[in-house]
């Protein structure tokens, strides 16, 4: 009996001792992350109830920056072009990825087809300023390399993708999707590896067509990954910043103005800090309701 | 399984491979303006020669040089603290009874959905207030996130118990035992989460923009922005500057593929 009990004793004076160590292995994560991750959220819903401007103190003004905010003109415009972004890249990025990745893995699992994938994911390591640097140079309207090339194709006058309201949108869109294709595609293609080979081979077995395996059997697998791409791309173009910011500066007339970039502006640019803060925390809300939505939508499906 | 040739696989083989050159033509033609010096986007091939004009002007008259210094500690300085932190922070969170750890890790997980304005603004005060803009701190502190911690606990999951506990009975110190014993064992997940940190650091632009207004603090994509693409650019100059930002990454892809695609396909998944 008291053998047992100081044996428990020591036990647990050597689990403290672990529990304490463990503490240490752990402790400058939690400092870095309570500094740099956790508390700026509580601080930025902290700014967003107060006007400052980072040489006065700040001062509280309860809801007045979401109200002012509610009433900004401008974010409506933001939001139309953030849906127009999302109608753009979503779709035309995730059939593309899908079916590049789907096509090399039917057809070309060969080196061939991993050279191509190589190649494919090449532009997703390229930063997004050295992209929306050489595309500003491709859209050029005077001699750019898309300008020539059409006017090869007998288009008279030049194009000014990126100076036009009606093609300043689409044009940054395009190099978004060119940036994300091959990341997308790789992500399909290890879902594609990852489906059971048993299925793909009954389905043969009974005579369906690679049509019919795609269709019926490889896209309900890889439902998952496609809900999760376009929940990655919805929230992302929430974000677009670096192209904006290179490429337009949210020009011409706002047209390419997004949440990101605006948040950017009213805060170092303008010094309105608190008002910046709300509009993150509402940016915030919107990317936490897409996430829940997203959950929701996944256990309905599996259930 | 025996694929017969038809007309559709060979459509579609030339289909990607028309995506794929799609994919690569901008970075060509990107290297190939950056060796020449004509001022106009009208290129001939017989202005296409080796000619490091512009690099040389880049890095000596427009602060490459010095981007190129300053992007390259700070990418080697966050990959170390990154690497250190999150294996210590797994380490921990796997193989130790520390109470509440699960609560806190959820903690940590949450953190990955927060969007990145969303902390900016605050984290640009805390900085000014501690005196720490324009310094390499200010960029490399804030990379340890909780992919990182993520990561590298779901391979600490497979570094077995009884390993540890025989190193200990033997008298194997406990930092001895992380170090000897468990690094090697998680090295793969190391070096996925390094070219991972590797990426986003390089790449990293917002943050760096606002935190190091100071020229000489600036790290490359910043001073890749700061060329203007107005009528009067030198665009063989701006090229060079933007395949210089291209180049490392694409270096390290080269002989790292596999990490590479790894490391920046789950970054992304962590949501």
């Amino acid at each position: 009996m008291s053998t047992s009990l100081s044996a428990g004793k020591r036990m647990s004076s050597r689990r403290r001792r672990q529990a304490l160590i463990g503490a240490a292995y752990i402790l400058p994560s939690f400092a870095l992350m309570f500094i740099f991750n956790i508390s700026p959220i509580f601080l930025s819903i902290f700014y967003s109830f107060t006007k400052y401007d980072m040489t006065a103190a700040p001062v509280w003004v309860g809801f007045e920056n979401y109200i002012k905010l509610s009433q900004n003109k401008y974010l409506g415009m933001v939001l139309s072009n953030t849906v127009r972004y999302v109608l753009i890249t979503v779709p035309i990025q995730t059939t593309l990825a899908l079916l590049i990745a789907a096509f090399i893995a039917g057809f070309l699992k060969n080196r061939y087809g991993s050279f191509l994938r190589s190649v494919i994911f090449i532009p997703v390591i390229a930063s997004l300023i050295a992209s929306a640097t050489v595309w500003d140079v491709l859209y050029k309207p005077d001699g750019g390399l898309i300008n020539q090339f059409l006017a090869l194709l007998g288009v008279s006058q030049p194009i000014n993708f990126l100076g036009k309201k009606p093609t300043a949108l689409p044009s940054v869109a395009v190099v978004s999707i060119w940036k994300s294709t091959g990341y997308y595609m790789v992500i399909y293609y290890a879902g594609i590896m990852n489906e059971p080979a048993e299925v793909q081979e009954a389905a043969i077995v009974d005579g369906a067509s690679s049509a019919q395996r795609f269709w019926y059997i490889t896209l309900p697998i890889l439902r998952p990954i496609t809900y999760m791409i376009v929940t990655l791309g919805i929230i992302g173009s929430f974000q677009v910043f670096d192209l904006v910011y290179k490429m337009t500066g949210g020009g011409p007339g706002r047209a390419t103005l997004t949440v990101a970039y605006m948040i950017y502006s009213y805060a170092f640019q303008d010094k309105r800090m608190g008002y910046a803060c709300a509009l993150a925390v509402g940016l915030l809300i919107v990317i936490l309701l897409i996430h829940l939505i997203q959950t929701l939508f996944f256990k309905e499906r599996d259930a | 399984m025996k694929q017969k040739i038809t007309g559709g696989r060979i459509i579609g083989t030339v289909l990607v491979t028309l995506f794929a050159v799609l994919c690569v033509l901008p970075l060509l033609y990107m290297v190939a303006v950056s060796f020449t010096d004509s001022e106009s986007l009208y290129i001939k091939l017989k202005d296409l020669r080796p000619n490091l004009s512009n690099y040389v002007y880049a890095i000596t008259k427009r602060n490459f040089g010095l981007a190129l210094k300053n992007s390259v500690i700070t990418v080697v300085g966050s990959c170390l603290l990154v690497d250190v932190v999150s294996s210590m922070a797994a380490y921990g969170f796997e193989k130790k009874p520390v109470p509440g750890k699960e609560t806190l890790f959820q903690g940590y997980i949450a953190t990955m959905m927060i969007p990145g304005q969303v902390i900016l603004i605050p984290m640009f005060m805390m900085m000014n207030r501690a005196h720490l803009s324009n310094t390499f701190a200010a960029l490399i502190l804030p990379m340890v996130g909780a992919f990182g911690i993520f990561l590298m606990r779901q391979f600490m999951v497979a570094v077995p118990n009884e390993l540890l506990e025989a190193a200990e009975i033997d008298g194997c110190g406990e930092i001895r035992r992380f170090v000897t014993i468990v690094i090697p064992l998680v090295q793969p997940a190391l070096i996925t989460l390094t070219v991972f940190t590797f990426n986003a650091a390089w790449n990293n632009f917002l943050w760096p923009l606002i935190i190091n207004t100071r020229s000489e603090m600036a790290v490359l994509p910043v001073t890749m922005s700061t060329l203007s693409s107005n009528s009067t650019t030198n665009y063989g100059m701006v090229m060079a500057g933007a395949t210089l930002t291209f180049l490392f990454p694409f270096i390290l892809y080269i002989f790292l593929q596999k990490q590479f695609v790894e490391g920046i396909a789950l970054g992304g998944v962590k949501g």
